[in-house]
Parts: C-alpha cells; structure tokens; sequence
C-alpha cells in the first residue's frame, strides 16, 4: 500500500539555556494510505515538533519527509490543500462565532461557503455555529478545531490530541467519526494520551520516546512483539499453589507465585503445564495468556511507568540506540 | 485573492477595528464640532460693535500716548514712533472669531493625521500580534504555508484598510470644517491652487498615518505579541521624549528638539520646522548686522527620510523572522 506519509531520519534541536535540546534525533515514521495511524509518546517526546515540522512552522535540522510523494517542506504549498490538521489546542478569537471562524478559513483557502456548514454539521455544532467561540466549553473548542481541520475534505487529517476535553459521548462521536472518515479514504494521523482509545480505532501505530522511534507497526504486531508470552495459572485449590510451584521449578519453569496464581513467563505450550500439574493432582482451574496493552506497551517502551515513591522528570524517559529499523545507520 | 478577502473580511469585523475606529473619528467629530460651536458668521450687528470697539481702544491707547508725550516733553527718545496707528485696531479682533476655512482647514490637518496615527497604530499592531499571541497564525499557516505570502497580505490588506478609514475620517472631518466655514465664517479665497495644497498635505498626512500603521505591525509582529508594540511607543514616549528631553536640557545638547517625535511629525506636516538655539552663547549675523541666535531649519524631506528609514528597517526585520524563525 503507498506510503501518505513518510519520515526519515528527522533531526531537530532547539537551542535552550541549558544548552541544545535534541527534540528530533533520526525520526522515522511511516503511514499507509487509508489508515487511523495513532502517533504516541511521552510529553516531551517530540511528537508535537514532529506534526509542526510536517506543516512547515519548524525548519528541521536534517531529514526528509514526503506527504502524498511530495516531498517537503519544498512541495508544501501543493500539497497543503490536501492536509487538514490540528496541532495541539488551536485558539480562536474569542469574540467571532464558530461560522466566521470556518468561513474566514475557508475563504483563505479558496473553498466553498457550502463546506463550513458541512463541516460544523460533521463535528455536531450547526445549532451553536452563530454563537461567540467565547461561550464555547472546551470540548466545543475542539470540536470546532476539528471541524477547521476537516473543511479542506483532506486526504492527510493530522489530528494531535482531538479528545482533549471532549466527554465520553463526545469521544465515542470522535471515535466513530475517524472510522466514517477513513472508511471513505481518508488516512487519519491521531496523537493522544488516550492509549485505550488508540488501541480501539488505530490501524497501526508509532511510538516515539526522546525524539527517537520506538516501536511502529500494526497495533496487533506491536502488541504481539511486546507481550512477554506470560500465563496466568490458578488451580481448583488455592492452597495447592506452593506445590504448584515446586513442580513447574523441578520442570525448568521459573514461576511467580501471587495469592490466588502463578505467572509464568516464556511458555510456549500452555497444555504442557496443565499437564505437569494434573500427573501431581494437581487441578488448573484456569490457564489464560497475560496479554499486553497498548499502555502497557507504551510504558514499558518508552520507560516511563510510574514507580511509587519516585517522582519522574518530563525528559526521563528511554532513548533507544538508533538501529537501521529506527533510524540509524546500517 | 481569497486570502486578501479573507484579511479584510477579519480586519473589519475585529472588536478592536469595531471600537478604535468609531472612538478615533467620534474625537475628530467633537474637535471639530467645539471648533463649529465656538465661531460665528460676522453679522452687520457685530462688524458695528468690534467697529466701535476698536475705535474706543484706538482713542484710548491715543490718550495713553499724548500723556505720555507730554510727561516726557524734550527727554523723550527719539525712536521713531509715532503713536498708534489706526489701522493697527481692526474691528474682527474686537469681534466674536469666524472660522475662515482657508487657513484653519490646513493648520488643522494635523489633528486628524495625529489621531488617525494613533489610530493606525493600534490597529496595525493588533491585527497582527492579536493572531500571534493566539495562536491563529499557526493555524493559518496550516492552510497558507508560504509565509512571505501571509504576511505581506495582512501588511497590505491593513494598510489599505487604514488608508480607506483615515480618508472616511477625513471626508467627515473635511465636512463639519466645511460647514464651519460656511455657516460660521467663510470659505472664500478657496482656489485651485489652495486646493491642491491641502491635497498634498493630506497625502502627507495619509502618509504618515501609514507608517505608524506599519511601524505598529512591523514591531508587533518581531515581538509576535501587540504589547511589544505598545511597550515600545511607551518606551519611545516617556525614555525617549521625556528622558531625553530632561537629559539634553540638562547637558545643553545644541537643537535638542530634532530628537523629539513631535517635531518631525510638524515638520512632515507643516512643510519645515525652524529651531532656535537660545542657549548658544554664539550668534550668527547678518550683512547688516542683525545678530540671532543659531537656526536648524528640518524639512519634511529630512523628516520623512528619517521616518521612511525607521519603518523600512522595522519590517525587514519582520519578515526576515518570519522566514527564519520556528513559530510554536
């Protein structure tokens, strides 16, 4: 499937008092056409500097980076008609209605009036399009940020933390909106924190951690090649658990024992414990595999799970070496 | 084209363009009104009493002279004097003043160009630091990449906006002074060549609105916030008028004034400004002999070059960030 957007080897850093700051170190990303791509990364990753040097506001230090084949920030302007995105939280003055504030838009891109109401139609705000953007909660900000993003009709919609602020009627609005959209071909780039929503309507996804790739793909190969091929193990009797134990170590397996089952890790044949333990009377009750999610994924990569008693700093999070699958050099 | 409508379409319709303008041209209007309110026509009834009057001091200051001649009898100096004359006591300076619209119409052509600066000033500065501080720029940019483009097009659709406000402003103001003279003195003597005079002050007065205008969104938008704007004309004002006005004083800086705003914006308006050094102990004289102190003539070709300078390298600066410079 083509590529609609390509990064490679992407280099920024920002010149800050205490010395340069690598926001970009070798990026890389790639989304197939007519995907939900979900963009994901610790605060301070670099996924913002990455969306606002695809649109042109950050000059990049080295890299290149091709929207629709073309190649920017060179093609930018011809390929900008067919870019919708939103970065960050975009303000809008306070004291124009959500109409004007599209139409105003739209009349610097040269589209059809007709597109504002379609587009305040999409996003649920027709009924309150001729009310100051001042009266607006925060979630009719953003839906009215969406809509902006959607009146070119892209065929690139960048969207960076569309649910900010949303309800969850408006999240699940959200959710079905990017499926509707991508069903008719358009490919959706979405950053968020919201890892259970990028798991439900992500095709693939790219993890970023310190201005580094670290981890892309299709979600459920992201997931596969980061679970730890773990199995619950609970028996009929709880108290039979320590002998459990004793028998899975006797057999080579290096349990954990928890108060109601045993985690094992690097099973291969899940019937082969069930075996071993019923040749001792000793009766599985349950034999699940431990399957990741994508937060679990998301912490463990990018090293950023919350340890009690620990405080973690915005930058402490995992910079991988660069490798030729992330960047580097082969 | 559609960015140049969608500019002017928000020009207009800012809260701020809403409010400044209307509070500016409502200025000129009661300035203009007050100076309507207090002339009037020179009636029959009135000639006759500043007639009378005038010829009352004319007999009266006659007296004081007499007197004084004969209190004086030989010793009086020979000065050449000959006692008041009468056509020194016109009967218009005893007379209620009527608005001659020939010569108070260009004196006054400062004050709307005064107003309509400050004017221009906000409104320039606004339109373009109200869209950094929000955020709206980047969005725009989202949608119009090529920032040379974006710029100058908000340059141009401002300056021309203002341009056609200052001139809405002139016509009313024009209007009110027309009627002054009409109504409460004279227009007479208004020939084509005094119309082409006021012409060209007023497109140096159009002139110099646009460069504050420019000078408002050129600092603006290298601070990509309106308060830097407004935080350099403060700073411009009281540092640079007062402070320097003190300190030059203090020091005896030789024509001290050329450093000050105000003089160059009459000078620009008035055609030259002529400055007296009264503190120089020197004096410059004549074939005659007739010593002054020292003059420094500025004209508005100084003053305009210095004002051309001024904006030239504050929008340079401008867009040359603009090309340059991330905007996060």
């Amino acid at each position: 499937m083509a590529a609609v957007l390509e990064i490679q080897g992407l280099r920024k850093t920002y010149r800050a008092r205490g010395g340069p700051r690598r926001a970009l170190d070798g990026f890389e990303m790639y989304v197939e056409a007519g995907q939900v791509h979900g963009f994901l990364g610790p605060n301070g990753s670099g996924k913002t500097t990455t969306l606002r040097t695809l649109l042109g506001l950050i000059k990049p230090d080295s890299g290149e980076m091709r929207i629709l084949g073309q190649e920017l920030p060179r093609h930018l302007p011809q390929v900008v008609s067919q870019v919708g995105a939103i970065v960050e939280s975009p303000q809008f003055f306070a004291h124009f209605t959500a109409r004007d504030t599209l139409a105003l838009l739209a009349d610097a891109g040269s589209l059809p009036s007709e597109r504002v109401d379609w587009a305040l139609e999409l996003v649920g705000l027709r009924e309150r399009a001729k009310e100051r953007v001042k009266t607006y909660s925060l979630g009719m900000k953003q839906r009215l940020a969406v809509a902006s993003a959607l009146l070119k009709q892209p065929k690139l919609l960048i969207l960076d933390e569309p649910a900010n602020g949303l309800d969850p009627g408006g999240i699940r609005e959200m959710r079905d909106m990017m499926a509707t959209l991508s069903a008719g071909g358009m490919t959706v780039v979405l950053s968020s924190h919201i890892l259970g929503e990028i798991q439900l309507i992500c095709d693939s996804v790219t993890i970023i951690s310190l201005g580094r790739r670290v981890a892309a793909g299709p979600v459920a190969e992201v997931l596969q090649a980061h679970s730890s091929g773990q199995v619950k193990v609970a028996l009929e009797t709880p108290a039979d658990l320590s002998a459990a134990a004793q028998v899975l170590i006797a057999s080579g397996f290096q349990p954990q024992l928890n108060t109601d089952h045993l985690t094992l890790s690097g099973v291969d044949k899940p019937a082969l414990i069930a075996r071993l333990l019923a040749e001792r009377q000793l009766y599985v009750s349950e034999l699940t595999p431990v399957t990741a999610d994508l937060e679990d994924v998301f912490l463990e990569l990018t090293g950023t799970a919350p340890v009690p008693g620990q405080v973690r700093s915005v930058d402490q999070s995992v910079r991988p070496e660069l490798t030729p699958q992330n960047g580097g050099a082969a | 084209m559609s960015l140049v409508r969608a500019e002017r379409r928000r020009f207009f319709k800012r809260r701020l363009t809403r409010w400044v303008f209307p509070i500016g041209l409502l200025l000129l209007v009661t300035i203009a009104s007050i100076l309507f309110a207090f002339h009037s026509k020179p009636t029959a009834e009135a000639r006759a009493k500043g007639e009378t009057a005038a010829e009352a001091m004319y007999q009266e200051q006659v007296r004081y002279y007499e007197q004084y001649k004969r209190e004086c009898g030989e010793k009086c100096p020979e000065d050449g004097w000959t006692g008041p004359q009468r056509s020194d006591f016109r009967a218009e300076d005893f007379m209620p003043p009527s608005f001659d619209f020939k010569t108070m119409y260009g004196e006054l052509f400062l004050v709307w160009a005064a107003i309509m600066a400050m004017v221009a000033f906000l409104l320039g500065a606004s339109f373009v630091g109200a869209e950094w501080a929000s955020g709206s720029m980047m969005n725009l940019l989202t949608w119009q990449p090529k920032r040379m483009k974006v710029l100058g097009t908000k340059l141009g659709v401002m300056l021309l906006s203002v341009a056609a406000l200052s001139i809405l402003a002139l016509g009313v103001w024009t209007g009110i002074l027309w009627a002054a003279g009409e109504f409460r003195g004279t227009t007479a003597g208004l020939t084509p060549g005094v119309w082409e005079s006021f012409g060209l002050t007023a497109l140096r007065g159009l002139g110099m609105i646009l460069a504050f205008a420019a000078l408002g969104f050129g600092l603006a938008s290298v601070g990509r916030h309106t308060g830097l704007a407004l935080g350099a004309a403060l700073a411009v004002v009281i540092v640079g008028q007062v402070g320097l006005t003190i300190l030059f004083q203090m020091v005896r800086v030789p024509f001290w004034e050329q450093y000050l705003v105000p003089v160059h914006i009459f000078a620009w308006m008035n055609k030259e400004v002529k400055l007296v050094d009264f503190s120089s102990p020197e004096t410059v004289c004549d074939n005659v002999g007739n010593c002054n102190p020292p003059e420094l003539l500025i004209t508005w070709q100084q003053s305009g070059s210095i004002a051309l300078a001024l904006v030239a390298v504050v929008l340079v600066l401008a867009f040359w960030q603009m090309r340059r410079r991330d905007i996060s």
